[in-house]
């Protein structure tokens, strides 16, 4: 009697070896740039001068950083640095990021159980909002923003992000909500629960790995956002996505690269930590099916 | 405490109409089975009384309330769901406790209200557990926890056994059972389980397509179905169903069955059904395996019992009882006969017809003769 032997372990290890090249392979094509960002913004501009744009750092100072954030002259602006742009951004995006991620889940509950006449319309036409081309929008938006005297503020701003992120944050919660069973609510009705308290007392506190998506998503996308900021606001309200444009094109004489790259890069470090921080929820988050109870 | 009266309830969703108009007059502390195929609207009628769905048509009452248009908050009524549905982000203590909190109940009215429920259904030690941390069986206690705190004036359980398995299910029963011996309150319970049915029910409503076929007790609806519906959907192993020739005697009517080329009279009580319009004309016998039994001498002296040699087709044993598969006038018939007596499948079998409690059904209608 022979007995046949299937060793699959040398084709395992292949298919990982190869696997794991094209990662890697992936993965320095990817982090490449954001690492010559990062030496660039230590280097001074004497030694970017005499020598590459792609080298080892001979020298090591913070000089680019704080002149970034605080010394560069951008624009005619009395205030130096991109400082004031950063303040700006935050006041725009934690308020919208709130208030959008709140009213998607109010939105979401709504669709998901307290369905109306024409809710599965109202759903579908809020969707389209996810397609939306923001340029298409610009020109009535502003006349919306200009009846409502909010041109060129922060506030403007934040309406204009919490109106059309709305309709991805409903999106969110509502696809998470159809799979939490309908019986829950039932039994909070027969509790003697209303709308708000079981929206406030059971939903919500079922809803953190939805809410950590969204507050990702929605902070990415306001913070990120070059478009509104350039459009709706003011040189007192900019933000720093703008700010960090004007900053580039137009310092007058040298291209300062190093402060560039330390511009650049203040500008991306707070969607890098809010992912850093709560990426993991975030990937939870968009793969959780349902709350087993 | 409350009966509660369904008095031609209508629902339709859109165009389908689920409920056709059922009518239930339930006195108050009765134990009220729903019986019916998947489908056929029992949770909807659930959720109607519940308030939880409103009635296309027709009234609800409890008591002498009309409850038709009420909120459910208002119903005084507590329903255990087949999924539990206890609340996942709260613990055990929290979950009994939402009902009365919401109510706007004292605290430490609440916190004897808990301690009660909970030694009462012996979860006192799961009191700080989330329902995650809980098994089925534990979970079945809290929902029904739940629902008892509020002390409702009627209960409705939607399947609640369905997700545990065999034994639970059995101890489960027999809990409900003397909980609903010990509180009287008004139970409507859904299941599909015919032993619960025939065990917890005061009385069963048996439902098909949204309308209820006989509504009466375990007893009415097992020996004494309404129609060729109730008789099949009763019963496990259901009745057998066997289309015959009805002849005459003088004034005794029979039926006429053929197996394996040969053919016999069995003889029809009267009290089973008027035949004097069938003589010739063919109908539909019901018959219980459990009528159809190996030779025993007492059962043999019987007025109403023929012998009759069959051939096995199949053997199912059960344990207690061996289910003899054979076939008469071409059609299946199911005979339950003691283990040591039955044969082997091919063999020929003496098989004993009482037909005392044979039921006969109009071939066009189906319903009872
Ligand atoms: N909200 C709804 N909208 C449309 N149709 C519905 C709705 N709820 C239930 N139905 C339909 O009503 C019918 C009866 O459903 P119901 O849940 O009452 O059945 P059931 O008797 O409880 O069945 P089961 O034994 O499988 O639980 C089904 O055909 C179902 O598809
Ligand atoms: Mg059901």
């Amino acid at each position: 009697m022979s007995i046949k032997v299937q060793d699959t372990r040398y084709k395992d290890i292949t298919a990982r070896s190869i696997l794991y090249a094209v990662l890697v392979i992936a993965a320095i094509y990817y982090l490449a740039p954001l690492f010559l960002m990062i030496i660039t913004s230590f280097r001074s501009m004497d030694e970017i001068r005499v020598g590459q744009l792609i080298e080892w750092p001979k020298s090591f100072s913070l000089d680019a950083w704080a002149a970034a954030w605080n010394q560069v002259q951008i624009g005619a602006r009395e205030e130096l640095g991109l400082k004031p742009y950063f303040i700006n951004s935050i006041k725009m995006v934690i308020p919208s990021v709130a208030i959008s991620t709140l009213l998607g889940a109010l939105n979401g509950y709504v669709l998901s159980f307290w369905k109306f006449r024409g809710s599965e319309i109202f759903f579908a036409l809020l969707l389209a909002g996810c397609f939306l081309p923001f340029q298409a929008i610009l020109l009535p938006h502003s006349i919306v923003l200009g009846k409502l005297q909010l041109t060129g503020t922060v506030s403007g701003l934040v309406m204009t992000h919490v109106i059309y992120g709305v309709a991805f944050t409903t999106l969110f919660f509502r696809n998470y909500y159809v799979n939490l069973p309908g019986e829950l609510i039932k039994a909070a009705k027969l509790d003697g629960a209303g709308f708000w308290m079981i929206f406030y007392r059971i939903i919500l506190p079922l809803s953190t790995p939805i809410i950590v998506v969204s507050v990702i998503w929605q902070f990415t996308q306001i913070w990120n956002d070059f478009l509104f900021g350039v459009v709706f606001s003011d040189p007192d309200s900019q933000p720093v996505t703008v700010g960090l444009n004007n900053m580039v094109n137009s310092t007058t004489g040298e291209k300062r690269y190093n402060v560039d790259m330390a511009g650049a890069i203040i500008a991306a470090l707070p969607t890098v930590i809010v992912y850093v921080v709560a990426g993991k929820y975030f990937v939870r988050g968009l793969t959780a099916g349902s709350v087993k109870g | 405490m409350a009966g509660l009266i369904i008095d031609n309830v209508q629902k339709s969703f859109g165009q389908t109409h689920i409920l056709k108009g059922i009518d239930l007059e339930i006195p108050d502390g009765e134990f009220v089975i729903l019986v019916g195929p998947s489908g056929c609207g029992k949770s909807t009628l659930l959720n109607c009384i519940a308030g939880l769905e409103e009635v296309t048509s027709g009234r609800i009452l409890m008591g002498d309330t009309d409850m038709t248009h009420a909120a459910p908050k208002d119903r005084d009524i507590a329903m255990v769901f087949q999924s539990y549905a206890l609340y996942p982000n709260m613990n055990v203590r929290k979950n009994i406790a939402f009902g009365l909190e919401i109510r706007k109940m004292p605290k430490a009215e609440i916190d004897e209200i808990v301690n009660n429920v909970a030694k009462l259904l012996q979860i006192e030690n799961l009191l700080d557990r989330k329902p995650s941390q809980l098994s089925g069986g534990q979970r079945q206690r809290v929902a029904m926890g739940r629902s008892l705190a509020r002390q409702p004036e009627v209960f409705l359980f939607d399947e609640p056994l369905s997700n545990l398995d065999a034994k639970l299910r059995v101890e489960m029963r027999t809990e409900i059972k003397k909980l609903h011996q010990r509180l009287g309150t008004t139970i409507v319970y859904v299941t599909h389980d015919q032993i619960e049915a025939m065990t917890l029910a005061d009385r069963i409503a048996v439902m098909k397509a949204g309308h209820v076929q006989q509504f009466g007790t375990p007893q009415q609806v097992y020996d004494d179905p309404a129609n060729m519906f109730v008789a099949g959907f009763m019963g496990s192993p259901s009745m057998n169903f066997l289309r015959v020739e009805v002849g005459q005697n003088g004034d005794d009517y029979h039926v006429l069955i053929a197996s394996e080329g040969h053919t016999y009279q069995l003889p029809c009580p009267k009290a089973q059904g008027d035949l004097s319009g069938y003589v010739g004309k063919d109908v539909i016998l019901g018959i219980r395996p459990e009528q159809l039994t190996h030779v025993m001498p007492h059962v043999e002296e019987g007025e109403f019992v023929t012998k009759v040699p069959v051939k096995i087709e199949v053997t199912e044993p059960t344990g207690a009882d061996t289910l003899v598969l054979t076939r008469i006038n071409d059609e299946e018939c199911e005979c339950r006969v003691h283990p040591a007596e039955a044969g082997q499948p091919g063999e020929m079998m003496d098989i004993l017809f009482n037909m005392d409690k044979a039921v006969f059904f109009d071939i066009e209608t189906e319903d009872r003769i």
